[in-house]
Formats: structure tokens, sequence, C-alpha cells
């Protein structure tokens, strides 16, 4: 016979794929990754990384090179003037390549046979998985006697940290097979970087579209100067290696316009005017008629541009060389250029460095502020409207792997700046005697820090970005997340999640959470989460794909030329007649409406007949002329980051890709039906591509009510399931881990798509819905006891504990390690620490540890001692793994363990299910099996919840799961849940009610149930099928909080707050009220006083002062102390004895009138004699009126 | 019921036993640690540097403990 799980046998009948998942599990594949489609969901991350140094641009150099190209040369001078330099002689210097190897064992380690190292590596030992990163730097001296040969050092930058299977990763396109050898999981799809042990994600993040001017209406615009209004154009210009720049002109009520832009976090305005003067030594007709383009009679427009051109007489600058000689001495100082360099060589790099940068060339410059000044006054004048910035149609993604590289770049700047300011150093402090040397330079070089490894470990640890041009980002900080292992659908999610931004998170206002249209088919609708980052942290739908690929786009404006599109460079283009046409952002001809459109059909059918010359990822945006709507044009996209999603096109049944700008102006069918003759040009791949992973993993959400579906995403994400198929491998802080994981039975196609049998997040549990013992009332469910004793539930977290030597108390700092493990002589061999630990000072495995327990031993070299690190948490543990980490290289004695520890968790009372419905509730009851109510056929539920839970929630697809789920299980079938693919005629009541009749059972699930406690029938059918239940991470073990006394708060003497530390719940001001109102004054005096700061003080009776208590000893009758008012008594003394006798001695007697001045016992909060006393410091007295 | 008899019950009710724990059984004095990515077994001296004698390797696991480690069934 043969194995039918061997792996050429490929007989597989059943419906949950049994086979063909057990053939992969024991045979996982040797040529290919486990599950593809999940490496396609992370491909975004992976290869902008990999852009970095490779197929950055089409001749397939890296972005890290073209970025150091832009960072360019430095120039240093030694200010000793010679003849012919009147600057002295100079160092010009720069990078020549980067280079970034794969993480490998230093050279030093001579022993490992491995060279290689890998990512399970770096988790295990809790490092960071990097490699080195160098630079070559070249310089050379140039003197008077002409120019040295140029020298050249490889520079160490450090170690830089390594996204996880990129092109620099050790793991790189490895087959699953070889995954598994190399520690890691077979569908491992990398995408993450790993700083410290823990899997660190970049994550998207939302950032304007770039080359697309957007007209804005900001009212904050108009408080920028004088004659501001709000109207403005804004373009985000990115360079080659894609860091951006953005460029705003603005509208002045004087006719003016300027142009504002960033540089190093200062913002700089100038005249438009003057630019566009500088950029093309351009006319004042030249400005007109570009502005007018034959509008002669638009008055609204003639007046501007008058004003514009007048305007700039008063300047009195009428050349491009005047206007590039003015800008030039204004920005010398700013921009930091050599020397030697003239103003109108200074006015022309800024001009390259600022203005418009994703545009080489000077005269397309110009052309676009033309064009964008154009589409400002039309805005102006009310002919089109202001873009939404908010809007996806005007949104791309800023991806992780070029957010690394722009921050490496100008690190390197930051470097090469810090070399050029320590030579000025020396030079000023005369110690720079041999600048010509190329020594000298060497150990400048060497004196500066080069870490660059170590500052990018920085930002991927914090996520905080340090940077002096500020990347023209709006945020500092929040860059980076952490990759949990709580579950696969958390861990997956990580990576499909996209953020607007922290900035727009502190806004008041809610307009841009919305969901909007634009975003359909992009950006997913139900999964967000709810509070305070819903509507900005959303996800990606399953089929929305990021464009990484620089794209071939140079045949494109032949190809429109030949097709009827006016040359840009035409003589006349007739403004009402002409739309724009633009590429990227570059101005690339002209063409009427209809032509326009005409393009728009030809390049499409190009495109998607497979046209070499027209990428299919390019995005045709053509924005018909509307009245008052956005500004007309045609716009081609073929640039990198943009979300683009496929779907097909019905002219041809191909399949099309489209992008977030295009899709507004596109007729987009969602199913084949709703095609509309002449309208419908597209129809969706299908209805549940607008979905994100975890959203299509909802069975039924159809059905449901649509919040309903969004808290399903949410506690999706919070169950305790299968973080991970290779745990024995892993060190994560705190593990989740569900023991009995099943799959369900009801699941929708994409299940099985993205692999998710390998993580099992659930199980299948028997529900009744029906209302018994009152235990399952308030959202409450019953638990079968049976049901929990087989293993319902059943879950176990894993914590790490990581014990470091060096950091231990009284280890020696920066010498030979005093610290060791094990257990020392003094330790007696009957110790109870022996019954935890061994000689080598490491628990054993397997062992049971509660508070306080050992964990581990070490020895005190020079105390002599041995000492145990306890184990501190109040939950019973089991010892599960002990690691013995190593050094780096391998060359020190064991310094660090990491142990982990299993607790198992059983379902309590009070712990957290949920249904896939966002239907969640407690376990209230762990109910007897035999007082469970059962079916005719003797069937009892697992779970019992109660039908309140249904009427106002509208969760109709649990029922239908239900429904199937009863279905599936008695026929033994995987039933589809995929959404939309029932309807009104076709109603899955029908489809799955005949399944259920065919087994015999009632068509609408309902059955005769008998109470468990009389044996009696109920008078109601029963509705009961099969759930897939979740259990969440929510257990009462972590939250319960109780105390009777405890510790307090030393200042207050009040209980101190917080679970951890023993703490009270706060018993605040809305339930004082409350207490008050039940006219329950004494629970209000035990609650408030006696059980918090209850204490007693000495008040005066005369006075009434808490802080004026004098004692007295008193020998006598009444032996003791006796207490006084300090300054009653002695005002008292003051006023009984005269001025003379006050010099007597012996005279001073206290306390002559007994009655004067007497203390009295009363209770009062500590805080008020705390409140007494610090007023007392502002000399505010305060008076108790004692009766 | 003489112990002989005891034996052969035993075994007929559980067919495929295992087998018996020899009586003169004792823990190894030296712990050998297990390779992380080999698989190799160590024995580490206290002060040893801690990495694979087989293959360089720089993370090693504690095996199991040969104590009997028994808790109370609940
Ligand atoms: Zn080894």
């Amino acid at each position: 016979m043969i194995d039918p799980l061997s792996p050429s046998s490929s007989k597989d009948h059943t419906t949950f794929h049994t086979l063909t998942r057990e053939r992969a599990f024991r045979h996982p594949p040797s040529d290919r990754s486990d599950v593809p489609a999940l490496d396609q969901l992370v491909a975004p991350h992976i290869e902008s990384f990999n852009a970095l140094l490779e197929g950055g641009t089409e001749d397939g150099r890296g972005l890290l090179a073209i970025g150091i190209e832009e960072v360019g040369e430095k120039v240093v001078f030694d200010g000793k003037e010679n003849d012919g330099m009147p600057w002295g002689g100079k160092i010009t210097y720069r990078i020549d390549k980067i280079a970034i190897g794969r993480p490998m064992v230093p050279e030093k380690d001579k022993l490992s046979v491995e060279r290689r190292i890998f990512p399970s590596e770096a988790r295990e030992r809790l490092t960071s998985y990097r490699s080195r990163l160098t630079a070559t730097i070249r310089w050379r001296y140039t003197g008077p006697d002409g120019e040295s040969a140029e020298h050249e050092e490889i520079k160490d930058c450090g170690m830089l940290p390594i996204m996880v299977r990129s092109n620099r990763c050790n793991l790189r396109d490895l087959p699953a097979t070889e995954l598994i050898k190399r520690g890691d999981e077979s569908s491992s799809f990398g995408g993450y970087f790993i700083v410290n042990g823990n899997e660190k994600i970049i994550r998207y993040l939302i950032v304007p579209r770039r080359h697309h001017p957007l007209n804005i209406y900001r009212p904050s615009f108009a408080k920028r100067g004088v004659s501001y209004t709000p109207y403005g154009c804004q373009i985000r210009c990115v360079r080659p290696d894609q860091s951006a720049c953005t460029n705003t002109i603005h509208y002045l009520s004087n006719g003016g316009a300027t142009l504002r832009f960033a540089w190093r976090k200062v913002e700089y305005m100038i005249p438009l005017m003057l630019i566009l003067k500088a950029l093309v030594n351009a006319s004042d007709k030249e400005v007109f008629e570009g502005l007018i383009q034959g509008e002669y009679d638009n008055t609204f427009l003639t007046d501007r541009v008058e004003l514009l051109l007048r305007g700039q007489k008063n300047w009195g600058l009428y050349t491009g060389t005047q206007c590039l000689d003015y800008l030039g001495e204004k920005f010398r100082v700013v921009l930091n250029v050599p020397e030697d360099w003239s103003n109108i060589q200074v006015g022309g790099f800024l001009l390259q460095k600022v203005v418009l940068v994703h545009l080489p060339s000077p005269r397309d410059k110009f052309r676009m502020l033309i064009f964008m000044l154009r589409k400002l006054y039309s805005l102006v004048s009310g002919a089109t409207c202001a873009d939404n910035p908010d809007s996806p149609q005007h949104h791309e993604v800023l991806l992780p792997g070029f957010l690394y590289g722009m921050i490496i770049k100008e690190r390197f700047d930051d470097c090469l700046l810090a070399v050029k300011a320590l030579i000025q150093k020396d030079l000023r402090e005369n110690k720079a005697k041999d600048f010509k040397n190329p020594r000298y330079f060497t150990s400048v070089l060497s004196k500066t820090n080069w870490d660059i490894g170590n500052k990018l470990s920085y930002f991927l640890a914090t996520g905080n970005l340090v940077s002096p041009t500020g990347l023209d980002l709006q945020q500092t900080s929040g860059y980076t997340i952490v990759a949990e292992k709580l579950n696969f659908y958390r861990y997956l999610s990580h990576f499909r999640c996209i953020h607007r931004g922290a900035f727009f998170a502190e806004l008041k206002t809610t307009t841009v959470r919305k969901l909007l249209p634009e975003s359909w088919g992009f950006l997913c609708p139900v999964h967000t989460p709810d509070g305070s980052p819903c509507g900005l942290l959303n996800h990606l739908s399953h089929t929305c794909k990021i464009v990484t690929a620089s794209l071939d786009s140079s045949q494109i404006p032949a190809l429109l030329s030949a097709h009827g599109m006016t040359q840009v460079f035409a003589s006349t283009v007739d403004g009402r007649r002409m739309v724009v046409v633009q590429l990227d952002g570059r101005i690339i001809g002209w063409a009427s409406p209809a032509k326009s459109k005409q393009l728009a059909n030809f390049l499409r059918r190009q495109k998607t007949e497979g046209d070499s010359r027209v990428p299919l990822d390019m995005e045709i945006g053509y924005v018909p002329v509307t009245k008052g709507g956005q500004y007309p044009g045609l716009y081609l996209f073929t640039s990198r980051s943009r979300m683009m999603r496929p779907v097909t096109y019905l002219e041809n049944g191909k399949v099309d890709h489209v992008g977030s700008f295009e899709q507004v102006y596109m007729d987009i069918a969602c199913t084949p039906p709703e095609i509309e003759k002449g309208v419908s040009t597209h129809v969706e791949l299908d209805p549940t591509s607008m979905l994100s992973v975890i959203a299509n993993l909802t069975p039924f959400s159809d059905f449901n009510q649509s919040p309903r579906n969004m808290y399903q995403c949410q506690m999706g994400k919070q169950s305790m399931g299968t973080p991970s198929t290779a745990i024995s491998k892993r060190t994560d802080n705190k593990m989740y881990r569900l023991q009995s994981g099943q799959t369900p039975v009801v699941r929708p196609d994409l299940h099985n798509h993205y692999g998710f049998d390998s993580f099992p997040n659930g199980t299948n549990a028997i529900v009744a819905v029906i209302s018994y013992t009152g235990y399952d009332m308030e959202d409450a469910m019953i638990l079968n006891k049976s049901a929990h004793e087989r293993g319902f539930g059943y879950g176990t977290i894993y914590k790490s504990e990581i014990f470091d030597l060096a950091s231990a108390p009284g280890s020696a700092r920066r010498s030979k390690p005093t610290l060791h493990f094990g257990l020392g002589k003094d330790v007696k061999p009957e110790a109870p620490w022996r019954s935890f630990l061994s000689e080598d000072g490491l628990p054993h495995l397997g062992v049971k540890v509660k508070y306080g327990d050992p964990l581990c031993g070490y020895i005190d070299e020079i105390k002599g001692w041995t000492r145990v690190h306890k184990y501190k948490g109040d939950e019973v543990a089991y010892i599960d793994e002990v690691r013995l980490l190593g050094s780096d290289v391998g060359d020190s004695e064991l310094q660090k363990v990491h142990i982990k520890l299993r607790i198992p968790r059983a379902a309590v009372i009070g712990d957290k299910f949920s249904s896939r419905h966002g239907q969640k509730g407690v376990c209230s009851q762990k109910y007897p099996t035999e007082d469970m109510p059962f079916t005719e056929s003797g069937m009892q539920p697992d779970v019992i919840i109660n039908p309140h839970a249904f009427p106002s929630r509208m969760t109709i697809g649990m029922f239908v799961e239900s429904l199937a789920g009863k279905a599936g299980a008695l026929h033994g079938i995987a039933q589809d849940a995929t959404p939309f693919r029932f309807s009104d005629t076709d109603r899955p009541v029908d489809y799955f009610g005949e399944q259920l009749r065919m087994a015999g059972y009632n068509y609408y699930g309902n059955e005769p149930m008998y109470s468990g406690i009389t044996g009696q029938e109920f008078s109601a059918d029963i509705y009961i099928g099969l759930v897939y239940y979740q259990r969440l991470r929510h257990m009462v073990n972590d939250k319960f909080q109780v105390r009777t006394t405890g510790p307090v708060d030393p200042l207050t003497r009040q209980p101190v707050k917080g679970r951890k530390r023993a703490g009270g719940i706060r018993f605040g001001e809305m339930e004082r009220d409350a207490l008050i109102a039940h006219g329950t004054s004494f629970l209000l005096q035990d609650r408030l006083m006696n059980c918090s700061d209850y204490s007693t003080a000495w008040v005066c009776r005369t006075c009434g002062s808490l802080i004026t208590l004098g004692f007295d000893d008193v020998t006598g009758d009444k032996t003791g102390r006796r207490e006084y008012c300090r300054i009653c008594d002695n005002t008292l003394i003051e006023d009984k004895i005269g001025e003379d006798d006050k010099k007597k001695v012996g005279m001073l007697v206290k306390g002559l009138n007994e009655r004067k001045g007497e203390m009295d016992v009363v209770a009062v909060p500590y805080v008020f004699r705390y409140l007494c006393a610090e007023m007392a410091c502002m000399g505010i007295k305060l008076n108790l009126t004692v009766t | 019921m003489s112990e002989s008899q005891q034996d052969t019950r035993w075994q007929s009710q559980n067919p495929n036993p295992m087998a018996p724990r020899p009586s003169t059984f004792k823990a190894p004095d030296v712990l050998n640690y297990l390779c992380a990515d080999c698989g190799a077994e160590n024995g580490i001296k206290s002060g040893e540097n801690i990495r694979c004698k087989e293959c360089g390797h720089r993370v090693l696991y504690k095996p199991r403990t040969y104590r009997i480690v028994q808790f109370e069934a609940r």
C-alpha cells in the first residue's frame, strides 16, 4: 500500500484538505516557500529594502548608490591665500561606494563551521540581525601646485540591521525545508528587522501622492504673513533616491505668488517670479503667455498675471542671471556651499536642490510651476474646487525600505559634514599643520563617529527619527512597531497595516478618520480598530499591491505624440480648449478633453494587452472637464509607492491594475451582473477584494451588522492561537498558545489560500442558543464542564525570564566577570535550592516553581557566596527551556541565560471567549455535563449563550455559521463561508437547511431539547449548531484585583494604585456621590476613611490648629506627657506675665491656665494633615472648629 | 497473588510496555548541553566558553533533567 502521506501521492478528496495539509507538514516543499500567497502580502516590505542595493533604477544601481551621489562632494579650504587660489588649498572628498554584507560570524571567530548567521540565532541570543556596512571614501588635495592623486579609504560604518528575507539576508529565497533547517518556520516570510531579539517592523505610512500638485484651501495659510490668503498649491516631489521635498505656491492677495520650501527644517518663501526668471531666464511675455494660454478675455486671470508681473518690477531684477545672483547671495550661508562658488552657481544649486526636485531640467520645472500657478488661479476664481488632501486619491505609501535608505543617506551626509566641521575646527585652532598630507585626512576620518549601524539600530528599536532635515515627514517618532506573535492574525496584520501619521492622531477634527469612497478596494473598510486610532490605522485590502519597482515610461511621450497629443513645446496652446498631459509630474503635452480620453483608453488597452512600452502598473488618471470640480487633465503615474489593485478590464477580459487616483473616474462593477452596458469599464475580480485578509476570514460577514465585523477583526487579533510553528526556537517575552486549536468547519476560501490551517486560532464548539439557569445573562456563557475537561480552550502562556550576570547586583563592570553561574560550597547538599537548581546554577527542566523559588544561582567570586535569582510571578510555572547564551564571537563564559517558563492556563470562570462575529462573553460557570440540556440524539452543547445576544446586535452571520457548521459536521465537509456568495434568491438558509434535512435534522437548525435537571422537554425548540469559538487572551488571572490591607503611598498614606503593586481600585468622586445619594454614610465613612488613610491628630480647642502640637513631660501625680498648643499656650503666658517679668528666669511656666490651649484628639484623613502642612508652607493657616 | 503472577497480568494488560527502569540507574555526573544548531552534546565546565565544540554555535540548551519530576495530579 502506498503511504497516503508520501509526497508523491496526490489524492485528497476531503474538503478539509487534510491529506494535503498533513503532507505539507511532513514534507515541506524543497523548491519554494510553503505558502507563496503570504510572501505576496509582505512583498512591498522586502522589495523596498531590496531596492536599496539593486534595481533602484533602470541601470540596476541601488537607491543607496543614487543617494550618495546626491550627497555629492564636500569641500574644505585651508584659508591660506595663495596665487590663483583666494581660499587657499582645498580638500575635496566624497563617498564613492557603500557596501552592505550579509550577517556573518566575525573574522575573529575561527571555530564556527557555519559562517552565516541566521535570524533564529539573533532571536535566541537576543541580539540584532545585522551585517557590516562599509563606505569607500575618496579624497584629493588641490593646492597651488595642482591636484594630488585621489586617495581612498574603506571606512567601517558599524553593523546595520538587515531585513529578514531581503537580498542581504541569509534566508533569502530559501525553500521551506531550508527555512526549517535554519530554525525558522516553514512559512516565515520575513519583512521585519531583529533588534535585541525583538522583531521590528517599519510601518507603512500614508504620505501625499508624489508629483501631483494639489489645490489646497487651508485657513492657516492666511496666517503665514501679510497679504497671504488661504489658497495654495502643493506638490510633493521625490528625488530618484526616494527622498522628498515639498513645494507650495501661496496665492497672495496683492496678486503675487510665493514658493515655499523647507531646508533643514527651516521654511523659506521666495517670490515665484524670481524663481521663474531664474530657472529659464524667462521674459515677462513668456510668463504672461504661459499663464494666460490664450484666455485674453479672462479678466480675472489677466488682472492677476499683470499684478504678478508688476510686482516683480519692485525687485529691480530683470534677467535670469540677476535673479540667480540675488538668490545665491541670500542663500549662500544657509546652503553651506563651497566658498569658491559664485553667487550664480549657488543660485543654480538652490533651484536644483529644492525646486521641483523630481524634474532635472529647468525648462520642465518652469512649465510645471506655470501649470501649478494656473491651477491655483482656477481655484481662487472658483472654476475648480480644492483637492481633498485626506482622500486616498492623493495618497501614496512611505515604504519601509525607502525610509531606511533615506535615513542611511542622511547619516552619511552628517558624517561628511562632521568631517568638515572637525577640519575647520583644527584650522581655527591651528592644529591642521599638514593639511595637504593624505595622512591628515585619514586621522580626521578616524576621529569622527561613523557608526551608522548603531544609529539605525536606535531608529528601529525606538521608532524615533533623529534628522536635521526631517526628511519632509510630519512626525519624529512612531515609525516602528513590534511584530507581536500573539497569534498569526495579529502577526500578519502588522505587515498590512498602514498609518495616516502621528500628526493626525492629535487632530481634534474627525475628517481625516472618515471612510472615503476613494479608498474602495485599497483600504479595508472593516479592519480598523475602534477607539483612538480608529480610521487612522487602516489595513490594506488583501489584493492591494504597492508598486516598488521602477517602471520604464520612456516611450510614453513619443507614443502619445504619435497618437495625437500636442507636443509640449507647441508655440500656442489654447487653455480653454486643451487640457494638460502629465507623466509623473512632468508636462509632456496638451490635448483636447476628448482627445485625452481617447489617449487614456488607448493606453489602457495597450497596457492590458501587454505592450512593453506601457507598463501594467502605470496609472492613467483621466480627469474630465467639470464645472467646479477637480482640475482636468490626463495624469499618468509610473512612479513607485503607489497603491494598485487588480481588476478585470471588460474590453478584453484581461487583468488591469488600477490605482487610487484613476479609480475615482472609473466605473468598476462589483459583480458581473452589475455591469452596466456602456458605463462599466471594469469588473472586480471578486467582491471580497475590498476586504483585508483578516476581515475576509469572518465567515458570512455580509450577514452581519458592520460594527460587529470590526469587533471581530479586533478580537481575532487578540485570541489565543498558534503564535508560531517554531515555538521552541522563540524567545518572545510573552506568548499565548492554544493547545487544542482546530481548523474551523466553516471558513472562507482564503483560509486555505493563506495557509491558516498551520495556525489554528480557536475551537469548534456546539452552541445552543438558550436561556438556561440564568448563568448566561448579560453576555455570559456557560461552558460544559466536560468539554472543558476534554481540553476546550486549554491554553498556555510562555514567559521569558532573561538573566544577565553583567547587570546583576555585585557584578564587576568592564573587567573579567566575577559572577559565575553555579552553586557554591556554601549551598549544602540538602539545601532546598538544590531541588530546583543543578550544580551549574541553572534550573532543572520541567521543575515547578512558585513565587520566591530560585530560577538560577550564581557564585560571587569576591564575596565567596552563592546568590539566587528568584521567580517573582504570582502563578505557578514550569521551567520549559533553558538557553545558555554565548557572546557574538563565542569567546566568553556563561553570563546570560534565557529561561522559558510555561504557565498552564486552563479556562476558568471569568475568562473571555468570542465567536467570529463580534460576540464576546465571559465564562460564568462550568456546568456539570449531567445538568446540561440534551437533544434527542443525545448531543449536549459545549457552550450555552443567551438569545438576548442577538436582537440588538443583528449578527445573522453567526446563525448562518451555526447552521453551516452543523451541516458540515454532520456530512464531514468544510463549508465555504466566503461573504457575498449568497443572495436573496439563493438563500443560505435553504442551502444549509437542505443539507441538514438530508442528514435527518430540522431544516432550520432547531431541535427539541430536554432539561438536564428535570429531564423534561422544553416547550420551545432550541437553535443548536456548531460555531467556531476563540479564546481571548484577556484572562481573569491577569486581571483580578483585590486587597484588604496592603501597601500605602508614603506621602498620603492612602492605598497605592495598580494591580502590579497589590494596590486598590479607586473609589472615586462618582462612587462617593452614589453612596451619598443612598444615604449610606457609614459605608462612606468606612470606604473613604477607615479603609483609606485613617489617622488621629491633636487639634487645639482654642485656635483650631492641627500643626501646633507641643509636648511636656510632666512628673508628679499625673505622670506622663501633657500636650499643649504651642501658639495658644505661649500667648497666654505673654498675656499674663508683664513685660518686666519676662526677663526673670523661672517665671516662664507654661500652662498656667489648664483650660486654654487644650488639645483634643480627632480622626482626620492623613492627607488632610499633609494638606495643612503644605498650606502652612505658603503661610496659609487652616482652622478646625472643635465643638 | 505472587509477584510473578502480578507481572504477567500487568504485561497482558499493557501489551507494549516501556522497558522497566533499571534500579541501578544513575544520572550522569556532568550534564551535557545540546547545541542549538547541530544538536551535539557538549560537556561545558564552569568558566568554559559557551559554544558548541562540534560546530562552534553560540547557543546551547540545557537538556531535560534525569530526576523524576512528578506533580500531584489534580
Ligand atoms: Zn553545534
